[in-house]
């Protein structure tokens, strides 16, 4: 890739909105190229300074109360529980996105979300998976069968992610798709539980990088753990058992379906 | 995805009212008063709800976002009767990149207020694509669907809008070292 093509596509990199192929290109190129590096530096500084310091208006309870009631006049049906969402915080992905330009620049992370390494991949793994629900980019191979999404991977990871389907206790695979975790091609494979998602993000520790801590950020569950020479990490909304069961779960029927894990 | 345990079959309240912020967020920006904003969000419920048995997809919020902002561009013409109205054209305001390394503006010491100034000077379509970019973390793709233009445009309309905001926070700086 070479600067003119470089400086088109810079804010949709530094905004993660690029495919892999070309998200590695460009990556590619802002390592050598002083000039587009400064370009995705200052677009990053500039994203990260609106994002921390444009107001963020909240509706005022005065405005909350008389929309319920006008609605409720207008034939809306009360729910039985009142439920209020927590509000998704753009910020993380942004904490994500910005984490992972920054390590790709080899700068210096500095959000005081958290410092350690583990703590940026779990950041990370939060926000691919909120991108994936938000960017209908869920799946590149729609697939149940686990014996269709594994090959799928093959050519294009220089490793082999463990597949294993977990629909007989309630957690279908669903299909895959190509990430990236700390600079480094990842896994990512969807389960669904009823109409959650599951996330399972499988990357080599060859380069040196760790598995997440397991943390509980905005509402997304980590779980993070190593095997066979591979990180992985579930990232899912659904409740901190029910992940904990699923990995557990998921970690049994992989180590079986490996006899080899050296291989 | 908002609600943790969501029971099924969805209803209005547990799949828009959540959103709440969202849309006041949105409604505040384009029409820059408390008043209007409220009455404009009043509004855009009504229709939402009005609308809801044809809402068939899973971004609850994006399809709200859509009528809050359509409520929002009706409010700012209707404020502006009289007056002769003139498409958007993109092209008008400015180049979409270029200029920006001249008068680099150094973000990390950028204070709020005049980033908050520079944002609400912005056109209204320049300021609704950061707001829903970079405030409510839309994707392109959203975006595109929210505003009803085509996902090339979003792209160089958000690089105009940044390049547009740069060039305002350095002017609005600019006025505040003046007595």
């Amino acid at each position: 890739m070479n600067c003119t093509e470089s400086r088109k596509l810079i804010e949709a990199f530094t905004d993660g909105e690029l495919d892999l192929v070309r998200h590695t290109e460009l990556e590619e190129h802002v390592r050598t190229c002083d000039a587009c590096a400064a370009l995705s530096k200052s677009s990053v500084e500039r994203r990260s300074a609106v994002v921390s310091s444009a107001k963020r208006f909240t509706a005022p309870e005065s405005l909350r109360a008389s929309v319920r009631e006008t609605l409720l006049a207008n034939g809306m049906k009360a729910a039985a529980v009142q439920a209020r969402a927590p509000r998704i915080q753009p910020f993380l992905h942004y904490v994500g996105l910005a984490a992972s330009v920054a390590i790709a620049l080899g700068l210096g992370f500095g959000y005081g979300v958290s410092r350690t390494r583990s703590g940026i991949v779990a950041n990370e793994a939060v926000a691919n998976h909120l991108r994936s629900l938000q960017a209908n980019h869920l799946m590149d191979v729609v697939s149940t069968d686990q014996h269709t999404v594994k090959p799928w991977f093959a050519g294009k990871l220089d490793f082999s992610p463990p597949v294993v389907d977990l629909a007989d206790i309630g957690f279908p695979l669903v299909g895959g798709r190509l990430e990236r975790i700390g600079g480094h091609p990842a896994a990512a494979l969807v389960f669904r539980r009823k109409l959650h998602v599951i996330n399972v993000y499988v990357w080599p520790q060859s380069d040196g990088s760790a598995a997440p801590s397991s943390a509980r950020m905005n509402g997304f569950g980590v779980l993070g753990w190593s095997e066979a020479g591979l990180n992985f990490a579930a990232v899912s909304e659904i409740p901190e058992d029910d992940l904990k069961g699923f990995v557990s779960e998921m970690r049994r029927r992989t180590a079986s379906a490996t006899p080899n894990p050296s291989q | 995805m908002e609600a943790l345990e969501p029971p099924e079959p969805q209803s209005f309240e547990e799949l828009m009212l959540p959103h709440m912020d969202s849309a006041y967020n949105i409604a505040r920006w384009l029409l820059k008063d408390p008043h209007q904003a409220d009455d404009a969000v009043q509004e855009a419920f009504l229709r939402a709800l009005k609308a809801f048995a044809r809402f068939r997809g899973t971004d609850g919020r994006a399809w709200l976002l859509t009528i809050v902002r359509n409520t929002c561009f009706s409010q700012m013409r209707a404020n502006k009767r009289g007056s002769r109205e003139e498409p958007f054209v993109d092209e008008l305001h400015g180049a979409p990149d270029g200029t920006a390394m001249e008068n680099a503006v150094a973000w990390t010491e950028v204070r709020s207020e005049t980033l908050n100034k520079a944002l609400e000077r912005l056109p209204a379509e320049f300021r609704e694509v950061i707001v829903l970019h970079e405030l409510e973390g839309m994707s392109y793709r959203q975006i595109a669907a929210i505003t009803d233009i085509p996902l090339g445009t979003v792209m160089s309309r958000l690089a105009r809008a940044r390049a547009k905001l740069e060039a305002g926070v350095a002017l609005v700086a600019k006025e505040e070292t003046l007595p």
